[in-house]
């Protein structure tokens, strides 16, 4: 496919999206591709890539794209696949990571998702309101004379992992553990898969995998109020194997854990670079909804996702075969001028915002609003709590890569006056 | 062009002209009905495109499908009449259709 290419069509020899460049500022290299129009062709990756929001959306709207490959190559095919993106010889992330909710279509994909959905919806994840204000309070106040902290490490960390976990059934003292693994197995979905990287994922996930195994044993000796009982019923009903059981736990613990600390991270950034917003949102702390789904569409933490079209479409004037891999770049949709005024513009109080942060179509993100909840508690309580709130480091180093968006560190300083 | 009511929670109301073949939660959309969240777009996944449709019209529309019933369960103040506006496709037939906007989505 790639000789047919006219060079309009293939994406810039200066797109780099693990170099330093795109990780401090990825946005001018995604408004070069939207301004091009139409799709542009990533050869390193074998895909075309989308970056307009009309474009992006069309895709993930489309029932003919599809996630896993399974309804258009053979086995062998499959197997080629993998081989060629270093997918292969991963026994244990082959059978619970590559497989999973997020990476099924059609019957499977209903089947699992609705053992799941009515545990995210709003009402349910209300509940959990009170929880969340006490554990920030706790961490809050354990860090409140320091004076100055580091965003990410000290706070953002700690709240995403600890609440999911709970939900989950996994006892505190554990959940610092589930970030490791988290995103010891996440780094593998990025362009960059050495065997390095293959390797700590593979490890990573055997010991989970041993974990939530050793876990699941526990909880059918003694039931208990939580998101991992109610998957073992699941699995004794037939709804789900053994194996859909360890995937789903993996997919719940992964799939918003990393990407809730990248975009409280990026948030708070954002809230720092633009202080007449945080001052806004002092003055107005009603605005807090709009400000966090502000921060989604501002810095979209995870910018990108794949999908295959399972029969030939046209997109963007443009007729692709069956099997084409398309690549949606959500953070560049989410900047496009013609979808939003003033796109480059943080406002915390834009309304309508229908960014495409979480996705859309039948993979619509699951955890959204425990996400936006632990949003919501985090910056509602941190301003609450102190008057000044100031950058310490002013250019934050930004993580490298093409599907994850989020400082590595922020260091802050907080004072209670 | 049918024409869509839509009656917010204040009880004000809008008028639309909707495409045939159109859904009723596309139609609010590109007439800046924000009350229909809509955000996974039209694919049964989210319910945040949730609405009451009015009096005898309920009666006029197809069941909803066990997908949509699903999901019905899972919205914020479910009542008889309330349905997704993404699983209502728009035609002459519905022509006038009066639909009534929740609070919140949420």
């Amino acid at each position: 496919m790639a000789e047919t290419l006219s060079t309009q069509s293939r994406v810039e020899a200066a797109f780099a999206p693990l170099s330093p460049d795109f990780a401090r500022d990825p946005y001018p290299t995604y408004k070069a591709l939207r301004d091009k129009g139409g799709l542009h062709y990533f050869e390193d990756f074998d895909i075309w890539l989308a970056s307009r929001f009309e474009d992006v959306s069309a895709i993930v709207m489309d029932k003919r794209m599809v996630r896993s490959l399974e309804d258009i190559a053979t086995s062998e095919e499959i197997a080629a696949i993998q081989r060629a993106g270093n997918w292969h010889d991963m026994p244990h992330h082959s059978r619970f990571v590559q497989f999973s909710l997020l990476d099924s279509d059609g019957a499977v994909h209903d089947r699992l998702r609705k053992q799941v959905f009515k545990l995210f919806t709003p009402a349910m994840i209300a509940k959990l309101r009170d929880q969340i204000q006490a554990y920030v309070d706790r961490l809050i106040d354990s860090l409140a004379d320091r004076g100055q902290i580091d965003f990410v490490d000290d706070l953002a960390a700690h709240v995403p992992g600890h609440i999911i976990g709970r939900l989950l059934g996994v006892p505190d003292e554990d959940c610092p553990q589930l970030r490791i693994w988290s995103e010891n197995i996440v780094q593998f979905f990025d362009v960059d898969r050495s065997d390095e990287r293959k390797r700590i994922a593979e490890t990573n996930t055997t010991e989970f995998y041993e974990y939530l195994t050793a876990l699941k044993h526990e909880r059918e000796r003694s039931p208990k109020d939580d998101l991992i009982s109610v998957l073992i019923e699941a699995e004794r009903a037939g709804a789900m194997s053994s194996d859909e059981f360890i995937s789903t736990c993996m997919l719940i613990l992964m799939a918003g854990h990393g990407s809730t600390i990248d975009v409280l991270g990026s948030g708070m950034h954002a809230l720092l670079r633009f202080p007449e917003q945080m001052a806004r949102l002092r003055r107005d702390p009603a605005l807090i909804q709009t400000a966090v789904q502000e921060m989604f569409r501002y810095e979209s933490p995870l910018p990108f996702f794949h999908r295959h079209c399972i029969e030939e479409v046209e997109i963007g004037g443009r007729n692709f075969a069956r099997g084409t891999k398309f690549g949606l770049l959500y953070g560049a949709a989410n900047r496009d001028p013609k979808q939003f005024e003033n796109a480059d513009t943080f406002d915390i109080g834009r309304t309508p915002n229908r960014h495409l942060a979480f996705g859309g179509g039948v993979h619509f993100c699951l955890g959204n609003h425990l996400a936006r909840l632990d949003m919501d508690i985090i910056f509602s309580t941190l301003l609450r709590r102190f008057p000044t709130i100031e950058l310490v480091d002013e250019k934050p180093e930004y993580k490298r890569g093409l599907s994850v968006r989020g400082p590595k560190r922020l260091q802050i300083a907080i004072k209670p006056t | 062009m049918p024409r869509i009511v839509f009656v917010d929670a204040e009880g004000k109301s809008t008028e639309v002209q909707a495409e045939e073949g159109q859904s009723v939660m596309s139609a609010a959309v590109q007439n800046g009905i924000d009350a229909i969240a809509a955000e996974c777009g039209g694919s049964c996944a989210c319910g945040t495109c949730h609405c009451y449709i009015d009096g005898a019209w309920a009666d006029r529309l197809p069941s909803p499908d066990y997908q949509e019933q699903d999901m019905l369960d899972c919205v914020v103040n479910p009542e008889e009449r309330s349905r997704l506006s993404c699983q209502i496709t728009v035609s002459d037939a519905l022509d006038g259709l009066v639909v009534h906007l929740p609070a919140g989505q949420y």
